[in-house]
C-alpha cells in the first residue's frame, strides 16, 4: 500500500482553507500517527484518501492511482476511514447489521461475512453486543462498533480518526492490539490522536501538522526531541518523556524500561565525571 | 426543500423589516382572505405578494413554489368542487359525465387562493428572515420560551433531517454505497435509511434538549434576551397600522355583505 | 455558608428498562471551593452521576432512584433542572451533541444561556468577546457551529458553559478532543476558576492530570463509590489497577527506582514531584 500527496490544499465551500500544500507519501505497513492543534486539518487531510473531500489543488494518489478517479464508493474496498464522531457513522438497527452493511455491498460471500463478524466482534469486544441497537451502546462501545464496521470490510489502508478519545486503560490496550493486527495482516494502518502516550506506544513515524501544513514528520524520537517547534504546534510529549527531558537525561524515552537505562546512563555518565 | 429556512442574504428592504411585522402580514393578509365571501380579494393579495418576491429579489422560488403548489391542487379541487358541490346551482359549462356549476367553482377557487396566501407570505417571510432575527423579535414580543423553541424547532426540522442526510449519505459513501450518480442510485441508498434519519434526528433533538435545559431555557420570570438584535426598518409602524386597518375593513366589508347591506 | 455546597446520600439509580442498578448506593461530599476528581472504567456510571448532580436525573431520565442529592441545599429531586442551572453547569462528554443547534453562529452559542438569564446585550457582547478569547475561538466567532474542528466544537461547548459562571463546574470528560497544550489550557483555566472560590467537579480518563489538579478523588467502579480520598492515598493504592484504573506514569517511575534502591523518597504522584525525585537520584 502506497499513499502519496503531493501539494495538497483543500479550501472547504464556506472558504476556509483549511489545507496549505500538504505533501507527504507513507508506505508499508509502518503504522503512522498524525498529531496536531486542533483545526490544523487533520481530519480534513484523512477525509481526502477515500475520496470524501476532493482536491482544491494538488493530487492524491492510492498505489499510483489519482484520487479523482473513482468514487468514495469505490474506494471504500481499499480504503477505510473510522470518522472523528462515532454517531456520524452508525445508522442501523443492529451491530450484526452495521458490521454486515459494508461487505454485503461490495459482495463478499456470505461465509466469509458470517466468519469475519466473529472475528471482528471479538477483536473489537462487541461479540456480546452484536443484537444490540448502535444507539444503545455507550461512547466507547460506538466507537469500536465503527472501527469494526471498517474492519468489517478487509480494506488495506484504515484510518483512524481519535480512537482513543475516552477510553480507559482497557480500551486503550484494545486498540493497541487492533492496531498490531492489522500490521500482521500487511495493512497500513494511520491514526490521528491527541493521547500522545498512546502515540508514543504504538507508532514509530510521526506526522505533525499546523495551520493546514505537515510541519514535522519523522521518527518519534526526533519528533519528541523538538520540544519547542511541538510547543507551537500545542503538543507536549507524554508523561514519562517529560520528566526525563525535565531531569535532563540524555535520551528521549516512551516507555519504562527505556526511562529507566536512560536514568542509568545518565547516572554512570555522572559518576564517571565525578 | 424550497420550504426550509436556507436563508441567503440579499439585502433587501424586506429582509431589514422586522420579522413580527411579516408574522402579522401572514396573519392579517391570510384571514382576509379566509373570510372574504369571494376569491377576487384573495387574487389581489396574490398578486401584492407576487410584487413584494420581486422587491426581495426571490420571484422565481415564489412563482415555483406557488405555481407548483397552486396548479395542480387548483385543478383538482375544481374537479371535485366544480362538477360535484352540493351548493352548484348556476350551471356554467357542460362536460358530458357531469356538469360544473359556479358556485362550486368559485368555492373551489377561494379554497386555492386562501392556502396559496397562507403559503406564499409564510415563504416570503421564512426566506427573508435569519432564524436567529424571528427568535429575537418573538423574544421581544415576550414570547414563552417554550413556543419560541417550538416555532424554531419546527422551521428546523427540515434543514436538520438534510444534514443527517448527507452525513449518513458520506458514512454510506465511506461503507461502499453509491450515493451519487443517477437518481435510482440515490433513491435507492436513501430509502431504507428514512427512518433511521428520523429516529436519530429524533434522539440528537432529545441530547439537545438536555443541553439546553442545563443552560437555563425552563428558568421562569426573566424577561429574555438575545444575541442577535430583531432588525427594524422605518416602515414597520405604517405597515403594522396598515396591516391591521386592512384586516378591520375587510372584517367590516364582510359583515356588511353577510347581512346584505351591501 | 456551611462547608459542603453538595451532598450525595445513598444514591442509586436504575435506567428505565434496564436491570442493574448504575449506581449503587454512591455516598460522598464535596466541600465548598474544592476541586473533585471522578474516575472509573468505561461504564462504571460517572456520567450517570454527573448528569444527576444537574437534575437531567430524574427530570429528564426517567428510571427508579433511591436516596438524594442535595446541591447548595437544594434538594435535586424537588428543584426543576431550570432552577439548578443558575447554581450548577455542566460541560457533557459528547460534544458534538451539546450545541443547541439553534444559533447560526458561534456567538449566538455562547449566548445561549445569557439569554435565558436576561443578560442585557452590552453585557452579553463583552462576555462572548471575553470567552471566545479564552477559548481561542476568536476566530470562528462568526462561523456556523456546525463547520468546526472537532476541538472548535469542545471548546465552544466549554466556554459556553463557562460564561454562566456556575458556582459548581461540573466537566464531563470535557478535553477528550482538544490537542495537548490546549486541554493543559483548559485545566489551568479551571484551575482558576476554582480558585476564585467556585467548586469543581471533573471527570476525566488521564490520571496524570487528576493526581496533579484534584484536592479529592472518587473511585467508581460498577456503579459503587470503592474508594474516595486525596489523590496521593487513590494512586498508591494497590488495589487501583482492579478496578481498571491505571496509576499516573509517576508512580510507574518511582515504583523502579525504589525498587532498584535509587530512592527512598515518598512516591511520586505528580511531574513536578517525579521530576525532582528523578534529580535527586541521578546525584546518587
Ligand atoms: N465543514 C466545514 N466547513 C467549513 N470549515 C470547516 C469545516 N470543517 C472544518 N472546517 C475548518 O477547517 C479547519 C480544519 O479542520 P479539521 O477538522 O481538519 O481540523 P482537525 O485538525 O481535525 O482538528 P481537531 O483536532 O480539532 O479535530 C478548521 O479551522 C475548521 O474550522
Ligand atoms: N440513557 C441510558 N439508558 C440506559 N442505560 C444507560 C443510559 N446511559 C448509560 N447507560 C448505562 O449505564 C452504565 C453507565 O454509563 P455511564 O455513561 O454513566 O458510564 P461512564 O462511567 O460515564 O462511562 P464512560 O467512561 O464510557 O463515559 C453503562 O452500562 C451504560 O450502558
Ligand atoms: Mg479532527
Ligand atoms: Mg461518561
Amino acid at each position: 500500500m502506497k499513499v502519496e500527496i503531493k501539494d495538497l490544499s483543500y479550501v472547504y465551500p464556506s472558504q476556509d482553507c483549511a489545507l496549505r500544500g500538504v505533501s507527504l507519501v507513507m508506505e508499508g505497513t509502518t503504522p503512522v500517527a498524525i498529531v496536531g492543534q486542533n483545526g490544523a486539518g487533520k481530519t480534513t487531510l484523512v477525509k481526502h484518501l477515500n475520496g470524501l473531500l476532493r482536491p482544491t489543488s494538488g493530487q492524491v494518489l492510492i498505489d499510483g492511482v489519482d484520487i479523482n478517479t473513482h468514487t468514495t464508493a469505490q474506494w471504500s474496498r481499499k480504503v477505510g476511514y473510522v470518522f472523528q464522531n462515532p454517531d456520524d457513522q452508525l445508522f442501523l438497527e443492529s451491530v450484526r447489521k452495521e458490521f454486515e452493511f459494508g461487505p454485503k455491498h461490495m459482495g463478499m460471500r456470505k461465509e466469509e461475512i458470517g466468519e469475519r463478524v466473529e472475528y471482528v466482534s471479538n477483536l473489537v469486544g462487541l461479540a456480546d453486543q452484536l443484537d444490540t441497537h448502535p444507539f444503545d451502546l455507550t461512547s466507547t462501545q460506538k466507537r469500536f462498533c465503527t472501527i469494526g464496521i471498517i474492519m468489517m470490510m478487509n480494506p488495506d489502508l484504515i484510518l483512524f480518526d481519535e480512537p482513543t478519545c475516552g477510553q480507559d486503560a482497557q480500551g486503550i490496550r484494545r486498540l493497541r492490539k487492533i492496531i498490531q493486527e492489522l500490521r500482521n495482516q500487511g495493512k497500513l494502518c494511520i491514526t490521528i490522536s491527541h493521547d500522545m502516550r498512546f502515540v508514543a506506544e504504538n507508532f514509530k513515524r510521526i506526522i505533525v501538522m499546523k495551520k493546514g501544513e505537515a510541519i514535522l514528520d519523522d521518527d518519534i524520537e526526533k519528533v519528541f526531541a523538538r520540544t519547542e517547534t511541538l510547543k507551537q504546534c500545542f503538543i507536549t510529549p507524554p508523561p514519562i518523556t517529560r520528566v526525563a527531558q525535565g531531569a535532563d537525561l540524555k535520551k528521549t524515552p516512551f516507555t519504562g524500561k527505556a526511562f529507566m537505562e536512560a536514568f542509568e546512563e545518565e547516572r554512570e555518565r555522572r559518576i564517571c565525571q565525578m | 426543500m424550497e420550504m426550509s429556512n436556507d436563508f441567503v442574504p440579499k439585502n433587501t428592504i424586506i429582509e431589514k423589516m422586522n420579522p413580527n411585522t411579516k408574522l402579522l402580514a401572514i396573519i392579517s393578509l391570510g384571514i382576509s382572505t379566509l373570510i372574504f365571501p369571494n376569491p377576487a380579494l384573495g387574487l389581489g393579495v396574490l398578486i401584492f405578494l407576487f410584487v413584494v418576491s420581486c422587491i426581495a429579489k426571490i420571484q422565481k422560488t415564489f412563482l415555483k413554489v406557488v405555481l407548483g403548489f397552486g396548479i395542480p391542487i387548483t385543478v383538482m379541487l375544481l374537479f371535485i368542487q366544480g362538477l360535484y358541490s352540493p351548493k352548484n346551482k348556476t350551471i356554467i359549462a357542460d362536460l358530458g359525465f357531469a356538469q360544473m356549476g359556479l358556485e362550486g367553482v368559485l368555492y373551489a377557487l377561494k379554497i386555492v387562493v386562501t392556502l396559496l396566501v397562507f403559503l406564499g407570505a409564510f415563504l416570503l417571510m421564512n426566506k427573508t428572515t435569519h432564524i436567529s432575527n424571528l427568535v429575537a423579535a418573538l423574544t421581544d414580543l415576550g414570547l414563552p420560551n417554550k413556543a419560541g423553541y417550538l416555532v424554531l424547532a419546527t422551521l428546523n426540522v427540515v434543514p436538520q433531517m438534510q444534514k443527517r442526510m448527507s452525513v449518513i449519505r458520506q458514512s454510506q459513501e465511506a461503507r461502499g454505497v453509491e450515493t451519487q450518480g443517477g437518481l435510482f442510485n440515490r433513491i435507492k441508498a436513501y430509502i431504507p435509511l428514512l427512518g433511521p434519519v428520523i429516529l436519530s434526528s429524533l434522539i440528537d433533538m432529545q441530547e439537545r434538549g438536555m443541553t439546553l435545559e442545563t443552560r437555563g431555557f425552563g428558568i421562569n420570570g426573566v424577561r429574555r434576551t438575545t444575541y442577535v438584535k430583531a432588525t427594524r426598518s422605518p416602515m414597520d409602524k405604517p405597515l403594522n397600522v396598515i396591516l391591521i386597518l386592512f384586516l378591520l375593513i375587510v372584517l367590516i366589508l364582510t359583515l356588511l355583505m353577510k347581512f346584505g347591506i351591501l | 455558608m456551611g462547608k459542603t455546597i453538595l451532598e450525595v446520600k445513598d444514591f442509586s439509580f436504575t435506567y428505565n428498562q434496564a436491570i442493574n442498578k448504575v449506581l449503587d448506593h454512591v455516598n460522598f461530599r464535596v466541600d465548598r471551593g474544592s476541586f473533585f476528581c471522578i474516575i472509573g472504567a468505561n461504564g462504571s456510571g460517572k456520567s450517570t452521576l454527573c448528569n444527576s448532580l444537574v437534575g437531567l436525573i430524574p427530570h429528564y431520565f426517567s428510571g427508579e432512584m433511591e436516596g438524594g442529592i442535595r446541591v447548595d441545599g437544594m434538594d435535586v429531586r424537588k428543584s426543576s433542572i431550570g432552577e439548578l442551572s443558575q447554581k450548577i453547569g455542566l460541560v457533557f462528554q459528547n460534544p458534538f451533541n451539546q450545541l443547541s443547534y439553534t444559533a447560526g453562529t458561534v456567538a449566538e452559542e455562547l449566548a445561549y444561556g445569557l439569554g435565558n438569564r436576561g443578560v442585557p446585550g452590552k453585557v452579553m457582547q463583552e462576555k462572548i468577546e471575553h470567552m471566545a478569547q479564552l477559548m481561542r475561538i476568536d476566530d470562528v466567532l462568526s462561523k456556523n457551529p456546525t463547520e468546526l474542528s472537532g476541538g472548535q466544537v469542545q471548546r465552544v461547548a466549554l466556554g459556553s458553559v463557562f460564561i454562566l459562571d456556575p458556582e459548581i463546574l461540573v466537566l464531563d470528560e470535557c478535553t477528550t478532543q482538544l490537542d495537548p497544550l490546549g486541554a493543559e489550557e483548559i485545566f489551568e483555566i479551571v484551575k482558576k476558576i476554582n480558585g476564585s472560590g467556585v467548586t469543581v467537579i471533573v471527570v476525566d480518563h488521564d490520571m496524570e492530570r487528576v493526581a496533579s489538579y484534584a484536592d479529592e478523588v472518587l473511585v467508581l467502579s460498577g456503579g459503587r463509590a470503592v474508594k474516595i480520598g486525596s489523590p496521593r492515598s487513590v494512586f498508591t493504592d494497590p488495589e487501583l489497577e482492579q478496578y481498571g484504573v491505571n496509576p499516573p506514569e509517576y508512580v510507574k517511575i518511582s515504583d523502579m527506582l525504589r525498587k532498584k534502591g535509587y530512592t527512598n523518597r515518598e512516591t511520586a504522584i505528580t511531574e513536578d514531584q517525579s521530576i525532582q525525585m528523578v534529580k535527586e537520584a541521578l546525584k546518587g
